[in-house]
């Protein structure tokens, strides 16, 4: 999933790198000292999610852990994102780092989407409704990272849809597997924590 | 809060060592007198049935080729130029490696002509008698250019695993580079808490 350098055309880097840096303030100013051991937390948490690999065909995919994070940081998952990018690139080489920007832009905003579309299911009372939801936005977010990513593809040349159903269709176990997770992160959160959806994400 | 965000962690630790990297890795040799390359994952998986373009310096396009089922292919190049090999795997992954000039191998049409057009011309003017030492010296060289290949080939042999095992070795993701990186992170994490802390205490 990440677009490594030269993959894709100038005019979409600097576009979605523009982008990306307007969603880092924005994420930085809601980023307050309460929330910044959670951000550190999932910002760890995405970095490792990425060396876990699901064999898929040909090649294989891997986790992102972008939904928890939305869903826990709402835009603070910006700048938390974009840290644990940075330091795949610089120590695996997984992603370019001229495309950092696009990267961070396609993983962040779905982050951001799902918090803004769970938010409310999260925060109900019942226990099994909120990790419902919490499954729904794991899901949902990397259904939304996979059609990001073909959008960037796409606008740089290849054909959308084709681009699209691959990416998508090859994530589908991931968003199972996410949906599992983050159904059952927010299922505990909920019964240890509840404040941690109603404060940190308020 | 502690325990939660503390098994989550732990939770994805785990697995994460023995994990392999997820980049699109290449290599190019030369062998004999043709460039021989791989396209692959770093996880050892191979790109099939890829068209891999070839170009030089200046973006001019020299050829193309495309990878068999094992991701390996073979180009001949024809000029003593740097080549640059690119194959576009789908979905951001492309491959993008460079062949300097001095690893180029033997440009085989080239340097056999001019061997061949220079040792007749040398020869044309000789008598009858010396036509077998001509014939003689003709088969020698063309014994130590079968030498020659075979020693090649022997050594390509050994050296092709070797270059194999270096370029796996550059992909490995040890556990020091994700502790290195998480440790990163913590850190970049708590110096923004101090930042936020201090500046909320001058607030209030």
């Amino acid at each position: 999933m990440h677009i490594v350098d030269g993959a894709l055309a100038n005019e979409v880097v600097i576009g979605s790198t523009v982008l990306a840096v307007g969603g880092i303030a924005l994420g930085l100013r809601s980023l307050p000292a309460e929330k910044m051991p959670a951000a550190g937390v999932l910002s760890a948490t995405f970095f490792v999610a990425s060396l876990i690999h699901v064999p898929i065909g040909p090649s294989s995919v891997h986790l992102i852990m972008n939904g928890l994070a939305g869903l826990v940081l709402g835009w603070a998952a910006f700048p938390a994102l974009f840290v644990g990018l940075l330091l795949q690139a610089v120590f695996f080489g997984f992603g370019g780092l001229t495309v950092l920007g696009v990267n961070t832009l396609n993983i962040a905003l779905p982050a951001v989407a799902v918090y803004y579309l769970c938010r409310a299911g999260i925060r109900s009372p019942s226990t099994t409704v909120a990790a419902v939801w919490g499954a729904i936005g794991g899901a949902l977010a990397i259904a939304l990272t996979t059609v990001c990513v073909a959008i960037s593809l796409a606008l740089t040349g290849d054909e959308f849809v084709p681009a699209a159903k691959l990416v998508f269709f090859a994530h589908i176990p991931i968003m199972v597997i996410e949906a599992l997770i983050t159904g059952a992160a927010v299922y505990l959160a909920h019964r240890v924590k509840p404040e941690l959806f109603g404060v940190v994400a308020g | 809060m502690k325990t939660v965000r503390l098994s989550l962690v732990a939770l994805l630790l785990f697995p994460a060592a023995p994990a392999l990297a997820h980049k699109v890795v290449a290599a190019v040799y030369a062998s004999g007198d043709v460039i021989e390359g791989e396209i692959g994952f770093s996880n050892g998986d191979m790109a099939p049935n890829a068209l891999v373009e070839v170009f030089d310096d200046d973006g001019n396009k020299l050829g193309e080729t495309t990878t068999d089922a094992d991701g390996f292919f073979t180009f001949q190049p024809a000029e003593p130029v740097v080549h640059i090999f690119r194959s576009n795997l789908g979905a951001g992954h492309v491959a993008d490696i460079r062949m300097e000039i001095d690893e180029l191998p033997e440009i085989a049409g080239a340097a056999a002509v001019d061997k061949l057009s220079s040792a007749p011309d040398a020869r044309a003017t000789d008598t009858e008698d010396e036509t077998r030492p001509v014939a003689a010296t003709v088969d020698l060289e063309a014994l130590m250019a079968e030498q020659r290949r075979i020693i090649a080939e022997a050594v390509q042999k050994q050296i092709i695993p070797l270059r194999r095992d270096i370029d796996a070795y550059k992909e490995k993701n040890d556990l020091q580079s994700i502790i290195g990186g998480i440790g990163y992170i913590f850190g970049l994490f708590g110096l923004g808490f101090y930042v936020a802390a201090r500046r909320k205490l001058q607030k209030g």
